[in-house]
């Protein structure tokens, strides 16, 4: 088996695959995801015009089996929303076990699907891969932290949620004095402020060295909901050139964990 | 104006919102003394709310907290800035703890402040669009026909109505009482499904019929109210006289709340929405004419206000907001007065806009229309001479 698998660039095996199905379908809001296998684990990219760059990071230790050869690079274009269908295959109920293939550049990728409560099925799929496009290199190391915020998921998803659909921009404003954290909304006449302060609950723990107002575009800010919805805690990063980072943790029932990142880039001032 | 909501109350509230957005557009807030009450009316102005919350449904009540004149505050905000404060009434007071309502009558903004569970504080500045008060005119205590229901019984005779469903008719007399969704005379054949639930007097809390009729109102208002009574576990009383005369629906608890929503009636066989409304209309007018003159003699000054309202807004009186803008406002009509009141019967003529377009057009219409009879220039030739 060993001699077989080496012959290929990147081979993977999962006992169940529903996890990686909910991880890729929160971050699924456009066709097309680079997808990359590196020794630490899989991670899948989407940008969003230039604005929003979302990724999930499975690390290697959630699959049974993971090798990678590392004298190349495993990186391609996918269509993410063929291979979340493809690991749905047998309806949302039924949860099965996933075997990863990957020959050669340009070759596709394998999926060999097994449900759980059925012996004897089997699915093979077969995903036409691309070459990759670049993507955003939006980390920058020289640019400072300015605040860091821990949040329980669920409240955050609560905010987000109740914020009014109808308007475009949403304006964070951090601060070392109270309230720490708060948050506005323009509607078309109306004006909506939501203040937390640190030593609310939800909050988990804040750092924040200068006051910092922020804005960005709500819709950008409501793609990470999907996310929200399927994680327990997640962590606000704002550099001082305004680019937030906002980390999600996604907790298994055997303590494994996934996680996503969402790049927003903020809207400059007029 | 500043009052706090006690957390349970802040649900009560949210359902009202709720409920008076099925009604209306606009909700019109006026600070009294002893309450608070807020309005609504329809487009159609067919249908009207009132609710009413008294001075104890709030934890702490200042009328006039920012002013020391002894005078209420009238405010008109969109109903939509509304219901945004009071987005889930289902769950509200799990979250919210405390709601503060301020209004300063020098500011443009209603401010709603939530106090909710964690610490978090949401503040909506809600734009006031006018400081207007609306109120209606309408009679519910001298009426011969009042009917007291559970919450639930109309709400389970109404479920067995179809969505598509837009009025109702109840039939009375003092034997029964009949809900159908149809008239008497079978004309309209677009009406499928006809429904029809009768109910007996001894299923009602109380039942007084003095005046035998059938009146027929629009569904949407009535399961609103319906579902307010409801979610608020309290009975609903109707109040009616005869066809054409305003229904008035109350829900209170006797102490915090009390609602009055008035709908519009008409004669059961109408199809359409619209000429139903001219019914009511008309039908208004004839019971205004024999109201007391206090109310004719205020519409008197209503109708320089506004024309707008002269032909529609008999059963709904604006009131303004002080009587000194009123006054200037009289002043600015009283040149404009004379020449209206001499033309107040004429009706300009619609715009002829349409008439125009559909002429410059007119050829294309023709069933015969032949483009070989277009004589004249050729701007651009057939590129192809095939």
């Amino acid at each position: 088996m060993d001699d077989g698998t080496s012959q290929y660039y990147f081979t993977a095996c999962m006992d169940s695959g529903k996890t990686l199905y909910n991880i890729l379908k929160s971050i699924q809001f456009q066709e097309c995801a680079v997808f990359c296998a590196m020794q630490e684990g899989l991670k899948l990219t989407v940008e969003e015009g230039k604005c929003v760059q979302a990724s999930a990071y499975i690390p290697s230790d959630n699959f049974t089996e993971y090798h990678v050869r590392d004298d190349v690079d495993v990186l391609f274009k996918i269509n993410i929303s063929v291979l979340t269908e493809c690991l749905n295959i047998f309806g949302a109920n039924e949860d099965s076990s996933l075997k990863m293939y990957y020959r050669c550049e340009g070759s596709p990728l394998l999926l060999v699907l097994q449900p759980q409560s059925m012996i004897n099925v089997m699915t093979d799929c077969e995903i036409a891969t691309q070459i990759a496009d670049s993507i955003l290199e939006l980390r920058d190391e020289d640019v400072p932290e300015v605040a860091k915020l821990v949040l329980k998921a669920s409240a955050f998803m609560g905010l987000l949620a109740d914020l009014e659909r109808s308007c475009d921009t949403i304006e964070i404003n951090l601060s070392p004095e109270h309230p720490n954290v708060s948050i506005i909304t323009y509607g078309m006449q109306d004006r909506s402020c939501i203040d937390v302060p640190k030593s609310s609950d939800m909050v988990q723990s804040f750092s924040c060295r200068q006051a910092i107002r922020l804005k960005y575009q709500l819709y950008h800010l409501r793609l990470t909901m999907k996310a929200l919805a399927i994680s327990s805690k997640v962590v606000l990063r704002s550099s001082s050139n305004g680019l937030l980072l906002i980390q999600l943790k996604l907790e298994k029932e055997d303590q494994r964990q996934m996680f996503t990142e969402f790049f927003i880039l903020p809207l400059l001032d007029d | 104006m500043k009052c706090h909501v006690p957390g349970p109350n802040v649900k009560v509230l949210a359902r009202t919102v709720h409920a008076l957005a099925r009604f209306g557009d606009e909700l019109y807030l006026e600070s009294l003394p002893d309450c608070i009450l807020l309005r609504t009316l329809n487009a159609s102005e067919s249908a009207y709310a009132m609710v009413k919350l008294n001075k104890n449904f709030f934890s702490h009540f200042n009328y006039n907290y920012y002013s020391i004149e002894n005078d209420g505050l009238k405010c008109k905000i969109s109903m939509k800035s509304a219901l945004n404060a009071f987005k889930s009434p289902a769950h509200m007071d799990k979250q919210v703890e405390n709601l503060e309502i301020k209004l300063d009558p020098h500011s443009s903004k209603l401010i709603f402040q939530l106090k909710c569970k964690h610490g978090i504080v949401k503040t909506h500045y809600v734009s006031i669009l006018d400081c207007k008060a609306m109120q209606a005119i309408y009679t519910k205590d001298l009426v011969p026909n009042r009917i007291t229901s559970s919450q639930r019984l109309f709400s389970e005779a109404i479920g067995n109505f179809q969505c598509s469903d837009d009025q109702v008719t109840l039939e009375v007399t003092s034997e029964s009482l009949i809900i159908k969704n149809f008239g008497d005379t079978p004309t309209d054949l677009s009406r499928i499904i006809r429904s029809q639930v009768t109910i007996k007097p001894f299923e009602f809390s109380s039942y007084t019929i003095g005046t035998d009729t059938n009146i027929t109102f629009t569904m949407k208002e009535f399961r609103a109210l319906l579902g307010f009574a409801e979610g608020l576990n309290l009975p609903v009383q109707l109040h009616f006289e005869i066809t054409g005369k305003p229904a008035v629906f109350i829900v209170h608890n006797g102490t915090t709340i009390e609602a009055h929503f008035v709908l519009a009636t008409s004669k059961p066989d109408i199809a359409t929405q619209y000429t139903s409304q001219q019914t009511t209309n008309s039908e208004r007018k004839r019971k205004d004419d024999s109201n007391d003159n206090n109310i004719s003699a205020k519409k008197a000054h209503l109708e320089d206000l506004s024309n707008q309202f002269q032909e529609d807004s008999n059963l709904f009186n604006y009131i303004p907001n002080n009587i000194s803008q009123n006054v200037i406002e009289n002043i600015n009509n009283l040149e404009k007065a004379d020449s209206m009141d001499t033309n107040r019967d004429n009706i300009p003529a619609s715009p002829t806009s349409k008439m125009k377009i559909a002429s410059v057009f007119k050829r294309c219409f023709e069933s015969t229309f032949d483009p070989r009879i277009i004589h004249g220039v050729v701007l651009a030739e057939n590129s192809d001479s095939d």
